[in-house]
């Protein structure tokens, strides 16, 4: 752990741009002071791996009609409650008593699910790879159960492509640790090839100093490079039985993220043996892009293009009480950090 | 979003596993891991066990 510091600290190089594009990785980042312990040479940038922050508006809508005009009863990670839609947030509507839940896992909406016969049930699936295969389960235990009354709007994205969009905001990505858990590490070592590096990283202080030390050293010479700093968890070939579970339940499709615009193959959906379970198809939704406030800079701030206090909306109407776009929001959001530890 | 808890199995029911995470019970689904026995220690997330971890990495006395 000193040697990795002393490496931060005293770096003189030519300045490395470092986007962590796990919404998790910027907030222990933040959180755990790692900002500190860098020379002024190393700029880490946040990116897009908030899968509320890159939920657009469009999506809230859809569930908002479900609460509202199919009286469905939405089940969701609590992130997502507050995030503005076009006119209204899942919390706007659940004050007009929209039955609103919070859940941990796709599997506890099932509960409801289950406790509720007479009600729909929709669980908002959102999320990268390390969350899609828990609401695959999910869909899957339902179809077992021949339960009728449960089903998902899907916004499930997948990295890839991301990568690739992204690929001149940094020098090196500090790769999510848990989404490579699940896809392995080939496709690094692909996109080394296409000039995209980074290293996989843990989620502790030590493991996080040590995947950006790592990057420090490995850029020295100037080569597209990867590595993996999280071996216990993420290994090569990922988790095989995950994969094949979403391959088997799912497919790409093309996904609008808030910020980047719509990338082709970038989104997952359920095939069509499991449309019962697609709440766009049970209840014919007519999914739209919907309506940001303009004057919101988080499509920028996703992109590593600006940091959040260059919005003229941060923290003055915009703040954790008050969220104005998703990146203030989600705790993991990359206003939401530095509001709260970076002002 | 992809935070993960680590937890030790305590109890396996067919694809679901009791797990204990400093204290805390609940069932996660063990569908993603196979050979998961009570004693292995486990990353869930979002209510599924994505990973097998060893004693050390989740924090605990081997």
């Amino acid at each position: 752990m000193n040697r990795a510091v002393e490496i931060l600290r005293n770096y003189a190089g030519r300045k490395l741009r470092i986007m962590e594009v796990c919404g998790t990785h910027t907030h222990e980042i933040f959180r755990l002071g790692i900002r500190s312990l860098l020379s002024e040479n190393i700029e880490l940038v946040s990116g897009p791996g908030c899968p509320v922050c890159v939920t657009p508006p469009g999506f809230i809508d859809s569930a908002v009609t479900l609460a509202t005009e199919h009286n469905a009863i939405i089940a969701t990670f609590g992130d997502l409650i507050r995030v503005p839609g076009s006119t209204q947030s899942l919390a706007s509507v659940r004050k007009h008593n929209a039955l609103i839940n919070a859940v941990y896992s796709p599997l506890d909406a099932l509960d409801i699910a289950r406790n509720n016969p007479d009600k729909e049930v929709v669980f908002l699936a959102v999320g990268f790879e390390t969350t899609t295969p828990s609401a695959c389960i999910a869909v899957k235990k339902a179809k077992e159960e021949n339960l009728k009354n449960f089903s998902i709007l899907t916004a499930n994205k997948t990295m890839p492509q991301a990568y690739k969009a992204l690929q001149c905001s940094a020098d090196a990505f500090l790769y999510p640790g848990h989404v490579h858990a699940i896809i392995g590490t080939q496709l690094c070592e692909e996109l080394t090839g296409c000039g995209v590096s980074g290293v996989v990283a843990g989620f502790t202080a030590e493991a996080l100093v040590k995947a950006i030390s790592m990057i420090v050293e490995l850029s020295a010479d100037g080569k597209p490079f990867f590595a993996n700093a999280y071996t216990s968890i993420v290994k090569r070939e990922g988790n095989i039985a995950a994969q094949k579970l979403v391959a088997d339940m799912m497919e790409p499709c093309d996904c609008v993220w808030r910020g980047l615009g719509e990338i082709k193959g970038s989104g997952m959906q359920l095939k069509a043996e499991f449309a019962q379970f697609d709440a766009v198809k049970k209840f014919s939704l007519q999914p739209n892009d919907g309506k940001v406030n303009p004057a919101c800079r988080c499509g920028e701030v996703l992109r590593g293009i600006c940091k959040p206090c260059d919005c003229p909306l941060f923290g003055k109407v915009c703040d954790p009480l008050n969220p104005v776009g998703a990146c203030m929001v989600s705790g993991e959001g990359a206003c939401s950090a530095f509001y709260q530890y970076a002002r | 979003m992809c935070v993960g808890l680590s937890a030790k199995v305590v109890a396996i029911n067919k694809d679901m596993a009791l797990v204990d995470a400093s204290g805390a019970r609940r069932e996660v689904s063990a569908e993603l891991l196979d050979d998961l026995e009570p004693g292995d220690y486990v990353m869930v997330h979002a209510g599924v066990a994505i990973a097998k971890i060893t004693a050390d990495e989740a924090g605990e006395e081997a």
